[in-house]
């Protein structure tokens, strides 16, 4: 009712009289305690102030929306209030409620945002508080405890499934003529079909398994002559020596650094950069460390700890690569903002390695998960203790190094890059000196501008006027406005009369100005407090004062003579002592170190005008890029290093940097560390960090990773999401098996190599991938593995299968990225393409290709027709087409079916049956050629074949 | 089974369930399809089960009933300013050359005194809302456009004032709302894209990230067009042969589906090879089609001519050839890098500028008028940001020193809306009297982006994608809708 527009002013007011005296029936103090309520008091509550709160404040106050932290729908929230962290309430005084203050539109808050309460309204809340806010007790909102972020934090700790150690679950003992057991996989997997009444599917053939493991294992398709001779390899371990050997190829290392550059969000660029060079030269050398890594088996504790702190590790003689580990905290897309930058790390770190979702902590406690948002900021006070360097380390080995040293092709590009250096670094100093001899002669400026007063209108009408702002620099006239403050004194010797003067009235100022400065030729001639330097005085002689800017002017000229004085005089420290007494009092103002218009030449850049900073920025660009673009930049490592002082994290409020709340350790996240975490105390915690993820105890670190292996290896992981491994993910489906890998992968002290070759020589992964329709209709997803999954080949692995069968594949390893989308087309492996967060081909994203702006748990696979026109039009294909036809095997055949035989042979390793020859014979006869056409009808024959779904598809 | 005509481009329900993996990462969109009583679109006909592929871009309902179904987004990229086209200030002239009684608010660069707008405004329509010179053949139309007076944004800043009016976020990666809107509604037209981003010459401040689908799967992701070239290989990737003529490729590609046919029939059901051998036939008609969709000459002379000369009228009619044929948002970017961003010398780069857009935008709008289209389709008009009413003063590097041009101004700003459900005919909230600020009515960008999906029929709360632990939505925490701007 106090809603209604209807609702009579006049009458409004006797009723909050009424209202005000009814408050106070019965009431004996105003505090903190809910003070009994009287049922006069709660009849009116419920008439009058709850419909008010309910209609004006809980909609985003309330149950359903807090915004600001703030609830406005209980007693103890109100006078708890939100994340101002101020009281909502001070029961018993209103001046001091920020409620009050709010509805009044007084201080920070003007509330409610939509329209201001009437005066009635505020009126009749006043007297609510004044009273001590009476609620009626049975009306909170909920009966039930709530749980401190902490407590719940420990309670899903407890209940969790990810959050329980991993178990050693012995493998189920099964013993089926329907089911081979090669390793316990297949007894876990097992155990379930049967469970359901399904069984495994056959073990597939020969062909098929050699495709599936190379494939899996190194990204390619095996050559003809490699699938031969498996096919015909009657050895009993032929299976498991064929793993072995694609295990042991340095391919293997190309293919599952693709699936972990995903993970690791990998670019090449910093992504939007602005005037400065985008590129991030030595982000190849972390794609590089991470295939060595894996062909050399790197054990997967040690893995993790060489990406967070390879530099906090022992020395180690034998690899001088290891600092490029650190890339994965470094090479994410950059914000321009530091906040953002660690975000990104903290993200990659809790997603990519442990599977929590940290991130969703920087603004509030995690809503679903056991992360409080005190955990984000201890992760966050690591981060922010590091920084990387400005020059990388040089990880080239010394021998390396030397020998590239030798070559004239380096010493020209060290020359070279000298040279733009020293450019750049020439700019800076010539600025530097340029500034500060401008900056000590244009005192008058700087003087006039602080004459203006802060007056935003005198200040827009001076620009107009006399100066040429153009050089004026924000942070100079800041300090001279310090200086001025600091100075101007009535007994200041200099300041005193600048000081007097700008006392006077604009209407009194001719008059009294002459009157001002005879008082000071009054004063002592001197340079001391109390006295007036002789200069000042001299230089007000015979001057026309009429107003502030005339005394700029003045001291402004006076300034620039005696420094005109001063450099006459040879214009160095030296020459100050030949200068006397009140001629050095005032170049001193300006020369020296502790001058007011002294800039350290290494603070130069704060001063750069808008022409200065693009000058400087594209000189230094020059010398980025010719980094960037030069083969003969030796390897560099992209690290960061613990800043000398680590930060004191404070939780930052609603994610908000200009509203620090409570100090945190730098520590491990609850969830995993318990209640007996100890605060991180070695440098930023980035070592200890490491090691608490690497721990054989950390409950989370091998699922995930086993679980992304698994994932890889069958199309579909064990738990569906693989980077969220938090309460909303839903199980695993072989929990047991999950851990038992997690397990294998600690006894084969963290060889990850051990559990690709368990998880290939299963009898679960060399099952037939043929559709079964009754096992189709009792697990259409096939989530318990009644047969291998059909997958498709991943962009990497169609494109490279496309050079590989068209005998034009680059094996070279390493190096810098090469723009594989660009002609004339690079052959290297993708894995190896140049990837530009800021402007990544679209055929990547047509493709599929992972995200590289945030960790990327599993790629989405869509089939569109955009793909489909890359493989029928892009010059690309078609030159694998012409390339493939041209091959010996094909092109000297000297009849259509051996011609179609031998493609065959190239493309899909075997032999085509009765109807391929009909349709290839039937094609290639047909073809007629015409003037339009600049293929041969064998060439768009061994297109099409490219084109292929059996290509494309792992069976 | 049978290849249903919108298999082609698929993913398993599983997918779309677990889009990235991430546990329930499409919920949002079953979500979005359960509220509106359909699965994915062909879902009930195919009787598929869980395993079926489905489209991620077929065609698919919003929470409600809505008129719009398409978007063109007119992105006069740079930042226009308001006070020199749809907010006229004659307070200003009372001031020219002198000081504002205010004082200037910050923005990117240092201003100085009043700067009364050197273009004449005029009553139009029976609304008689007043319109620049500028654009006096879009003000043909006012009476079906509703102006938005009391935008405003963050920060004075190209960069993240572009992420904001695109992705609703300013520096984080954030889906745009072309992908988000993709994503909710899919296309009309699989055999062309359903998110399209014109752009002359280059692209502009921020470039490709203006259109991405960051989280969201890459099909969302908008298509760039440098509509700078007039030949269609040159438009859209690869969808040229340029070595066999189409009957040669239909005989290849004829010969593909009976290998492919051959493959499968020894391979049983797989929905996913089906989906794959259906995406050559989509392919083979998106190369006819688009060819097609992007050739103007195809219209007839008057036509044309009412659109007029140049690159911007060619591509606003471009931008209706694409809705015509079902593509669901299309964005026409003025121009590479910031064309609109007039430090110097507003008065003849503004005319330049509005001269080479504002006759085809009023054209547009007879057009699709004409078509029956305008009603389903919502034109957005605007830039990042507007332009103080005061001068920019000269600074070394910043501008060319000339003092007749003015700075970014995120603090007010218009973007007006027309077409697809919006109550036309009327100015919606106002700056203050010389147009530095919004002070009546003031709509954030995030409010926009809620008013736009829910002309479109979406509840911004509620159009929703799970990614690492987090339903994230265009308008992340923020947002309220504008009903007063809804027919």
């Amino acid at each position: 009712m106090f809603n209604s527009p209807h609702f009579r002013r006049a009458a409004t007011c006797i009723a909050i009289a009424a209202f005000a005296m009814a408050w106070n029936v019965g009431v004996s103090r105003a505090s903190d305690a809910a003070p009994a309520i009287t049922p006069e008091q709660e009849k009116l509550f419920e008439e009058k102030i709850r419909p008010l709160l309910v209609a004006n404040c809980q909609e985003c106050h309330g149950s359903k929306k807090q915004e600001s932290g703030l609830r406005l729908d209980s007693r103890d929230a109100l006078i708890e209030g939100g994340d101002s962290g101020q009281k909502g309430v001070v029961p018993g005084d209103p001046d001091h409620s920020l409620l009050i203050k709010a509805v009044n539109h007084v201080g920070d808050y003007q509330m409610p945002p939509k329209r201001k309460l009437t005066t009635d309204e505020i009126t009749m809340l006043t007297e609510w508080v004044k009273v001590g806010l009476p609620w009626p007790a049975t009306h909170a909102p909920t009966n039930e405890k709530k749980l401190s972020p902490l407590e719940l934090a420990n309670s899903h700790r407890q209940s969790h499934w990810a959050y329980q150690p991993v178990r050693r679950p012995d493998a189920p003992s099964i013993h089926h003529p329907k089911f081979s057991i090669r390793n316990s996989i297949d007894s876990f997997t097992a155990a379930k079909l049967l469970d359901r009444n399904l069984t495994s599917s056959p073990e597939a053939d020969r062909r098929t398994l050699i495709r599936r493991l190379s494939f899996d294992l190194v990204g390619l398709p095996p050559t003809p002559n490699e699938v031969d001779a498996f096919q015909t390899d009657t050895s009993p371990d032929a299976y498991e020596r064929l793993v072995d050997r694609l295990l042991a190829s340095p391919h293997f290392g190309e293919r599952w650094a693709r699936h972990w550059l995903d993970v690791a969000r990998y670019g090449d660029t910093k992504g939007y950069a602005f005037q400065q060079d985008r590129r991030y030269p030595y982000a190849y050398t972390y794609r590089d460390y991470v295939i060595r890594s894996f062909n050399e088996d790197r054990p997967y504790d040690q893995f993790i700890l060489e990406q967070l702190a390879a530099d906090r590790l022992p020395e180690t003689a034998d690899d001088s690569t290891r600092l490029a580990a650190m890339g994965f905290l470094t090479v994410g897309r950059r914000f321009n903002d530091r906040n953002n930058d660690i975000d990104d790390q903290i993200d990659a770190v809790s997603r990519g390695l442990l599977g929590i979702t940290v991130a969703c902590a920087r603004c509030h406690d995690h809503k679903y998960d056991a992360v409080p948002t005190e955990d984000y900021y201890s992760l966050y006070g690591i981060f922010a203790s590091c920084a990387e360097p400005q020059d990388l380390p040089l990880i080239a080995s010394e021998s390396a190094l030397k020998e590239m040293q030798q070559s004239e092709e380096y010493r020209k590009y060290e020359t070279q890059l000298t040279k733009l250096k020293e450019e750049a670094e020439k700019f800076k100093t010539d600025k530097h000196i340029e500034f500060l001899d401008q900056s000590r002669r244009q005192s008058a400026d700087y003087l006039a501008k602080i004459a203006a007063g802060d007056g935003e209108a005198l200040a827009t009408k001076l620009s107009f006027m006399a100066l040429d702002p153009k050089d004026l620099r924000p942070r100079l006239v800041e300090r001279w406005k310090q200086y001025i403050t600091q100075h101007a004194k009535p007994n200041d010797p200099i300041w005193g009369l600048w000081h007097e003067l700008s006392r006077l009235k604009t209407a009194e100022f001719s008059d009294k100005a002459p009157v001002v400065i005879s008082s000071f030729a009054a004063r002592l001639p001197g340079t001391a407090t109390g006295q007036c330097n002789p200069l000042v005085l001299a230089a007000f002689t015979g001057e026309t004062v009429a107003g502030p800017m005339d005394v700029a002017r003045i001291y402004g000229g006076l300034l620039t003579d005696v420094i005109d004085r001063w450099k006459s005089l040879g214009g160095n420290t030296d020459t100050l002592t030949k200068l006397a007494d009140d001629t050095r009092q005032l170049v001193e103002i300006l020369v020296g170190d502790d001058a007011l218009t002294h800039v350290d030449r290494n603070d130069t850049r704060q001063y750069f005008n808008r022409a200065d900073r693009n000058k400087y920025q594209e000189l230094q660009k020059k010398a980025d890029s010719f980094v960037a673009n030069s083969a003969f930049a030796p390897p560099r490592a992209m690290v960061v290093a613990d800043n000398p002082k680590p930060t004191e994290p404070r939780v930052l409020i609603r994610g908000n940097p200009a509203r620090p709340g409570n100090v945190v350790p730098r520590q491990f996240l609850l969830v995993v560390a318990g209640n007996e975490r100890q605060p991180f105390n070695n440098g930023s915690g980035r070592l200890e960090l490491a090691k608490s993820i690497a721990s054989p105890d950390n409950p989370l670190t091998r699922r995930v990773i086993v679980n992304r292996l698994w994932m890889h290896h069958f199309g579909e992981p064990l738990v569906m999401s693989p980077s969220d491994f938090g309460i909303r993910c839903e199980p695993p489906s072989h929990p047991e098996l999950l851990d038992s890998l997690a397990n294998d992968l600690l006894e084969s002290d963290w060889s990850l190599k051990a559990i690709h070759r368990q998880l290939v020589c299963s009898a679960t992964y060399r099952q037939a991938s043929l559709d079964r329709p009754d096992c189709r209709t009792a697990d259409p997803e096939n989530r318990l593995l009644w047969r291998m999954n059909r997958r498709r080949l991943e962009f990497e692995a169609a494109r490279d299968t496309l050079l590989a069968v068209s005998g034009q594949l680059d094996q070279s390893m390493f190096g810098r990225a090469v723009e594989i989308t660009k002609s004339p087309f690079p052959r290297r492996r993708a894995v190896y393409g140049f990837i530009d967060r800021q402007d990544l081909p679209n055929l990547y994203r047509v493709f599929d290709l992972a995200s590289p702006d945030s960790s990327s748990p599993r790629r989405p696979r869509t089939t569109v027709p955009q793909q489909a026109l890359f493989l029928m039009n892009s010059p690309f294909v078609i030159e694998q087409a012409k390339t493939l036809a041209a091959k010996p095997a094909v092109a000297n055949s000297t009849d259509d079916a051996t011609k179609i035989a031998a493609l065959y042979r190239e493309v899909f390793n075997r032999s085509p049956d009765n109807e391929e020859l009909f349709i290839g014979r039937d094609y290639l006869t047909a073809a007629t050629p015409s003037d339009a056409t600049k293929l041969s009808a064998l060439e768009q024959y061994a297109q099409l074949l490219l084109l292929a779904n059996e290509v494309m598809y792992v069976d | 089974m049978s290849i249903e005509p919108n298999a082609s481009c698929s993913l398993t329900r599983r997918e779309l369930l677990r889009r990235s993996g991430m546990g329930f990462a499409m919920l949002g969109l079953t979500g979005v399809m359960a509220d509106s009583g359909r699965l994915v679109a062909g879902d009930a006909a195919s009787g598929d089960t869980d395993a079926g592929y489905k489209n991620p871009l077929a065609s698919r309902l919003p929470h409600f009933a809505a008129k719009a179904k398409r978007v063109i987004h007119l992105f006069m990229n740079g930042g226009p300013s308001h006070i020199d086209t749809f907010d006229p200030k004659p307070s200003l002239e009372k001031y020219a050359g002198k000081p504002l009684p205010m004082p200037n608010l910050a923005t990117e660069r240092k201003t100085g005194a009043a700067f009364p707008s050197p273009f004449k405004f005029q009553k139009y329509g029976e609304s008689g809302i007043e319109v620049s010179e500028l654009f006096a053949h879009t003000a043909q139309h006012i009476d079906d456009i509703a102006v938005i007076r009391s935008m405003h944004a963050e920060v004075p800043n190209h960069e993240p004032s572009l992420l904001l009016m695109n992705c609703g976020e300013s520096r984080l990666v954030r889906p745009s709302m072309g992908s988000w809107v993709t994503y909710g509604l899919g296309t009309e037209n699989l055999n062309l894209p359903g998110f399209i981003a014109m752009v002359p010459n280059g692209y502009p401040i921020q470039e490709t990230q203006n259109w991405q689908s960051a989280f969201l799967p890459g099909v969302y992701q908008g298509t760039y067009v440098n509509t700078q070239h007039a030949e269609i290989d040159k438009l859209v990737e690869n969808v040229k042969n340029s070595w066999l003529p189409a009957d040669a490729q239909r005989r290849q590609l004829d010969a593909l589906a009976a290998i492919n046919k051959h493959h499968k029939d020894q391979h049983g059901y797989d929905p996913a090879l089906d989906a794959r051998i259906h995406s050559f036939e989509l392919a083979y008609g998106m190369q006819r089609e688009a060819a097609e969709a992007f050739d103007v000459s195809r219209e007839p002379k008057h036509i044309l001519d009412s659109y007029g000369e140049g690159t911007q009228a060619r591509q606003i009619l471009i931008a209706r050839r694409l809705i015509e044929r079902g593509v669901r948002f299309v964005q026409v970017w003025h121009g590479q890098g910031q064309p609109w961003d007039n430090h110097d010398d507003i008065e003849v780069n503004h005319k330049k500028l509005a001269g080479q857009c504002d006759r085809a935008i009023g054209a547009l709008i007879s057009d699709l008028k004409r078509l029956g289209l305008f009603e389903e389709t919502l034109i957005i008009w605007g830039g990042e940001f507007g332009r103080t009413p005061t001068v920019e003063l000269p600074q070394a590097g910043a501008n060319a020193g000339k003092i007749n041009g003015r700075d970014h101004n995120h603090w007010g700003f218009t973007t007006w809306l027309a077409g697809g459900g919006v109550k036309g005919g009327q100015t919606y909230g106002s700056t203050d009297e010389f147009g530095f600020k919004a002070v009546e009515n003031p709509v954030h960008v995030h409010d926009l982006h809620a008013t736009v999906l829910k002309l479109l029929g979406f509840d911004h709360e509620r159009l929703t994608y799970r990614y690492a632990g987090r339903d994230f939505r265009l308008t992340d925490v923020h947002g309220k809708v504008i009903n007063e701007l809804i027919a």
